[in-house]
């Protein structure tokens, strides 16, 4: 019998998910011999981390290189989602330190499984094998059950946590079933041979064995993003979840799906286009209109981001049902810049909230405007912002989606869109009406507001309005991103 | 210096730049005041500045015909949209109109504004940002950023300082607009790929998407969707019932900048842009335009006639007057289309001069029902004397200025279509008698309250002279105006079949 | 003579399936998947994959049901929590009906278009099922292979830090 030999591997594709693999598992050692109450020192050195890992994804944008005998790759793609994951994660880091403090559940674990969920996250837009993708999704997923029910001593962050493990399980049940029909189907997990498998079927669809796994894969990562009718879980989880963890699920992960989305459909599976375009066709008006319609109803300023959260799935899978290079440069810009806008929004939920989850309803922002005239512009900015309204990356963002629906002939998917969005700016107004224009029910003193969560509103500010007024560079990085696709 | 482009950025973008400057010190209205009327007067002189100069601009003949000044810039290359502004005559009157309305909102809210100031200040002058650029803007994507970048300061001047139900009066109003520029957005986009699709370029340049060829049941979705976004701001029976309530509930500065510029965008968008873009589905509609143009002068009259709020009054005969403005522009004809727009600077005017009379009453009253008034003439006989004047301008009285604008549009829908003028020639009569109506109750009639009203004071009667000084200038001498947009006119119906 | 050993196995696997579902005790319950588990043991080793056979029988017979059982014990269940809920029964069935029919049209279907893989039955026989298994595992899929270590250690924090009594 001759020995195995381990073929060449490049390090380089995974070097950012080892340097962070190996910070999160050096900073759970660090943290036994931290005193509680100085937790916070965990958060600075993770967030240094998480800029060193930004500068070493960085470093590898240009030509792709493949590793691991093609289980994973280094592309422009993988790299620019990277970005937005690290961006997730660096200001849910920054926004972390004094909710926690206050909720007193500072502990030491928190920035690890933060950064492992960023590996795993990373795994899934960088994977090119179904396994790969498949092992970043769980790795991802079981941090995030984790971090959803961190809080243990409030009882909704359990049932949060409880409850996204257990719908989660179920997904992931189906994206493996479908997997494992996919493979079924072609006799290989690498998307390049998949695809080129498929592309000498005469006739792909009328192959079930492959049209089933195609459509459990799309069921299994529509749950992670989040598109109805698969979308039931998100509100409690969202408004369960400690406000930081929710802030973070509801940009970074949702992000890595539409990453592994993508690349699987429109690297494996372009020659079911026409299939899968419908599918996501109805998939998105579903998304957006019962993300919308929910949203108007809702008092708690979480639930309401949820169920917005919701529909701004439903705008990107406009995008991804026109299936064009426009849609998909469009996800890709949409993602970053909903990242900006929704982390910075909790933010200054985190800093209206108060212990044990109060003072988290919408009429809780009364008079907000005039106390903390700062916090306010910020929060205007941000809901303008996910309202779609100029000059913000939202605008943007929607204006791309749109018109990628459009090219591609999708106009009553566009107009769904534009009437979905107008319907959003009820609710986002509603918050703006009452920071401006109601005076608050009690006085009370506000939260100081510390030198990281300034920093990430900061962040999320510049990320909000310069997108949105000077979008040719990040748009021309998008575009490059999706080339290659 | 004399041609230079940049000119019409520094219109725009000062502004904003005073916003910027008045937001640090909100909190003292002392140092915010003077600062935004500097920059306010500046904005003006340099509006007027460009008036004294235009025919020496028209002289030099800038890239797009018709046009005196044009700046052109790469912006967003992605998608081809360029940071184009351009200034012809009917942009030079409207940039004229905002600069000098913006004066007297700022002048009329000098004292009625009395807590958080500086902001009321900083979200005027970011509005005069916003609206300067939808009357500069060549580029539709450029135009749909201001367009959409104006209403949110109006959505918190409502929002902060209004009364009555101000805060669901806002946000109608702020739903309507969105809702019916977003599909506007929508056909823009549109327009755009199809334009890319034929001619391989990426724009979103006006002159170069004229340019577009269009099947005729295309060209009428897309127009419908511009018609909507304006008719909503225009406002056009029956979409009109934010404006009412918008009015009613805006403090006066609010009101002022409504009917004197946000009603303007409708119609200028839908000259400038709906006409050129899709002139056989202009065509078409053009039936659907009469009627509900005509519907909203009689409904609107007819409503006023039963008002009870002098405010909403005023507000339904703004729907009133704009319906003139409608039928100039659906006439599609030089004379009709030169009376529209003078029509529209009349009605700024006018119509901005008459809430600012109603809001200098209610300051001082502290009610705006006409059957709270009445004798005000023996009381307060200098106020009286400005309401009449502005009352009687606003009815059409020959001499002063909304005569002119109402003249030329019907006579020249005349030569279009005698029905439509007849129609609109007895929603004159109508708006006499509501008109007279109320002059009648609260200026004459014999006093029903007790109210210790002072007359006007220094600055309110500087600013009513200079108000009914243009009121009569252009109602006897127009003709400046008229050969200012003569050139453009022309060159707009000329490009329509 | 193999279709017949099929059908019994499969006969078997059903009937304790469904007492898995329908069993008034837990422990009954848990000894029902049990079997369940060694008959798809069986299954692997009628498809010329023992290795995948034995690491059914000690993963999911033995570990996973060790700890089921154990928590069934531990946890004490009393009569009233043995109680079975029987409403959603006939939407459950339906699904479950409709879920079969379709899989087994899926499979029916697709028969044709299924590519034969690299490895055949011979070179199992050969070489062995574990070492081929092995080799995939560190030449192709090393990758996946290694990131199911960060898989188990995020486990295992996750767990700790729901579970712990003090943190």
């Amino acid at each position: 019998m001759d020995m195995i030999t381990i073929p060449a591997v490049n390090m380089t594709p995974i070097l950012p998910e080892i340097f962070l693999s190996v910070l999160a598992m050096a900073l759970l050692l660090i943290n036994v011999f931290i005193p509680s109450g100085q937790k916070s020192y965990l958060g600075y050195i993770s967030f240094v981390g998480v800029v060193a890992a930004g500068v070493l994804v960085g470093a590898g944008w240009g030509a792709p290189v493949e590793s691991f005998s093609g289980s994973v790759v280094q592309d422009n793609f993988a790299t620019f989602f990277k970005i937005i994951f690290l961006l997730s994660a660096g200001l849910a880091i920054l926004i972390s330190d004094q909710y926690m403090e206050r909720e007193g559940c500072n502990h030491g674990e928190l920035y690890p499984l933060i950064l492992f969920t960023v590996v795993g996250m990373m795994l899934m837009a960088a994977g090119t094998d179904l396994m790969t993708i498949f092992l970043g999704l769980e790795v991802m997923s079981v941090a995030l059950y984790v971090l959803a029910g961190f809080n243990r001593a409030n009882l909704k962050s359990n049932e949060a946590g409880l409850k996204y493990f257990l719908l989660g399980s179920f997904s992931t049940g189906f994206l493996l079933y479908g997997m494992a029909l996919t493979y079924g189907a072609t006799g290989t997990t690498r998307i390049a041979k998949i695809a080129a498998i498929v592309g000498q079927m005469t006739v792909p669809s009328a192959n079930i064995m492959l049209v089933a796994g195609m459509l459990l894969m799309l069921t299994g990562f529509a749950f992670k993003v989040a598109a109805a009718p698969f979308h039931m879980w998100t509100p409690d989880v969202y408004e369960g979840a400690p406000t930081p963890m929710t802030a973070f699920m509801s940009a970074g992960p949702k992000a890595a799906g539409f990453a592994a989305l993508l690349r699987i459909f429109l690297v494996a599976l372009p020659t079911l286009q026409v299939e899968w375009s419908q599918l996501l066709w109805v998939l998105a008006v579903l998304t957006m209109t019962v993300g919308n319609i929910t949203a108007l109803r809702q008092d708690n300023i979480k639930r309401m981001l949820a169920y917005s959260s919701i529909a701004h799935a439903g705008y990107a899978l406009v995008g991804f049902a026109a299936g064009n290079g426009t849609g998909a440069a469009g996800i890709l810009f949409y993602m970053l810049s909903y990242t900006f806008m929704n982390i910075g929004a909790f933010a200054v939920i985190i800093l209206i909230g108060k212990k044990g989850e109060a003072n988290g309803t919408v009429m809780d922002f009364a008079g907000l405007g005039f106390k903390q005239p700062a916090l306010a512009v910020a929060m205007s900015v941000f809901l303008f912002s996910l309202a779609g309204i100029p000059p913000t990356a939202g605008f943007i963002g929607k204006f791309y989606l749109f018109s990628s629906a459009v090219q591609k002939g999708y106009i009553w998917l566009a107009v769904i869109g534009v009437l979905n969005s107008a319907a959003s700016v009820y609710y986002y107004l509603r918050v703006m009406v009452y920071m401006y224009m109601k005076e608050p029910t009690e006085d009370f003193e506000w939260t100081r507001i510390t030198p990281p969560i300034a920093l990430s509103l900061l962040i999320s500010v510049a990320g909000t309005l310069i997108p949105g007024i000077v979008p040719s560079v990040i748009l021309q990085f998008a575009e490059q991103a999706v080339k290659l696709i | 210096m004399m041609a230079d482009p940049h000119l019409l950025t520094i219109l725009v973008f000062f502004p904003l730049a005073g916003c910027l400057l008045v937001l640090p010190v909100w909190k003292r209205p002392a140092a915010a005041r003077p600062l935004a009327l500097g920059v306010m007067t500046g904005e003006l002189l340099l509006a007027l500045w460009l008036y004294a100069s235009w025919q020496g601009l028209a002289a030099l003949k800038p890239i797009l015909p018709g046009y005196l000044l044009v700046e052109d810039a790469p912006w967003i290359g992605a998608f081809g949209i360029r940071y184009t502004l351009g200034l012809d005559g009917i942009s030079l009157l409207m940039v004229m109109l905002t600069a000098f309305s913006f004066c007297v909102a700022l002048a009329v809210s000098w004292r009625a504004i009395g807590e958080k100031v500086g902001l009321f200040l900083a979200l005027l002058l970011a509005m005069e940002t916003g609206i300067m650029g939808v009357f500069l803007a060549l580029d539709l994507a450029l135009f749909y950023l201001f367009w959409e970048v104006m209403l949110i300061p109006m959505f918190f001047l409502i929002g902060i300082w209004g009364h009555g139900r101000h805060i669901y009066s806002t946000v109608k109003f702020f739903l309507f607009t969105m809702f019916g520029s977003l599909l506007m957005l929508l056909a823009i986009i549109a327009l755009h790929l199809l334009h890319a699709q034929q001619s391989g370029v990426a724009t979103f340049g006006l002159h170069q998407l004229i340019a577009t060829r269009l099947p005729a049941g295309t060209q009428l979705w897309l127009f419908g969707a511009f018609f909507l976004a304006f008719a909503i701001k225009f406002p056009l029976f029956p979409l009109h019932t934010w404006l009412p309530d918008a009015h009613t509930d805006a403090p006066t500065a609010g009101s002022v900048i409504l009917a004197g510029l946000l009603l303007k965008t409708g119609s200028y968008g839908l000259l400038r842009f709906g006409y050129p873009l899709f002139p056989q589905a202009a065509q078409t509609l053009t039936p659907l335009f009469y009627t509900l143009a005509i519907a909203g002068i009689i409904y609107a009259s007819l409503v006023a006639f039963a008002q009870e709020d002098m405010k909403r009054l005023i507000a339904y005969s703004s729907i009133g007057h704009m319906g003139y403005v409608a039928i100039g522009i659906a006439a599609w004809q030089p004379v009709a289309l030169s009376g529209s727009i003078i029509q529209m600077a009349n009605h700024g005017v006018t119509t901005g001069a008459l809430f600012a009379m109603v809001g200098m009453l209610d300051e001082r009253a502290h009610t705006r029902e006409i059957g709270a008034f009445g004798g005000l003439w023996g009381k307060i006989p200098l106020w009286s004397f400005f309401f009449l004047l502005f009352s009687m301008a606003s009815v059409g009285l020959p001499g002063l200025n909304n005569f002119v604008g109402e003249f030329l549009v019907l006579s020249g829908t005349f030569t279009k279509s005698p029905l439509a003028a007849g129609l609109a020639f007895t929603g004159i009569v109508l708006t006499l008698v509501y008109t007279v109506r109320l002059v009648q109750e609260v200026v004459f009639q014999t006093e029903r309250k007790p109210l210790p009203l002072a007359d006007l004071d220094r600055r309110e009667i500087c600013l009513l002279a200079l108000l009914a000084l243009l009121v009569i200038l252009m109602g006897v001498h127009p003709a400046p105006l008229l050969d200012l947009i003569h050139g453009p006119v022309k060159i707009l119906v000329g490009g329509a079949p | 003579m193999e279709t017949l050993f099929f059908l019994i196995i499969t006969l078997v696997a059903i009937v304790s399936a469904l007492l898995v579902v329908t069993c008034k005790n837990p422990i009954n319950s848990a000894l029902a998947l049990v079997m369940t588990f060694f008959c798809l043991a069986t299954y692997y080793v009628m498809l010329d994959a023992p290795f995948m056979a034995a690491v059914q029988v000690m993963v999911y017979a033995g570990a996973i049901m060790v700890l089921i059982v154990f928590t069934i014990m531990l946890l004490n269940i009393r009569v009233d929590a043995t109680k079975r809920h029987s409403h959603k029964v006939v939407l459950g069935s339906i699904i479950g009906f409709f879920t079969l029919v379709n899989t087994a049209f899926i499979i029916m279907r697709s028969r044709v278009a299924m590519p034969n893989g690299p490895l055949t039955g011979e070179m199992i026989r050969q070489q062995g099922h574990t070492e081929l298994i092995g080799r995939e595992m560190f030449t192709t899929f090393l990758l996946p292979f290694e990131i199911t270590s960060i898989l188990l250690l995020v486990a295992i924090i996750g767990a700790v830090i729901l579970a712990k009594k003090k943190l």
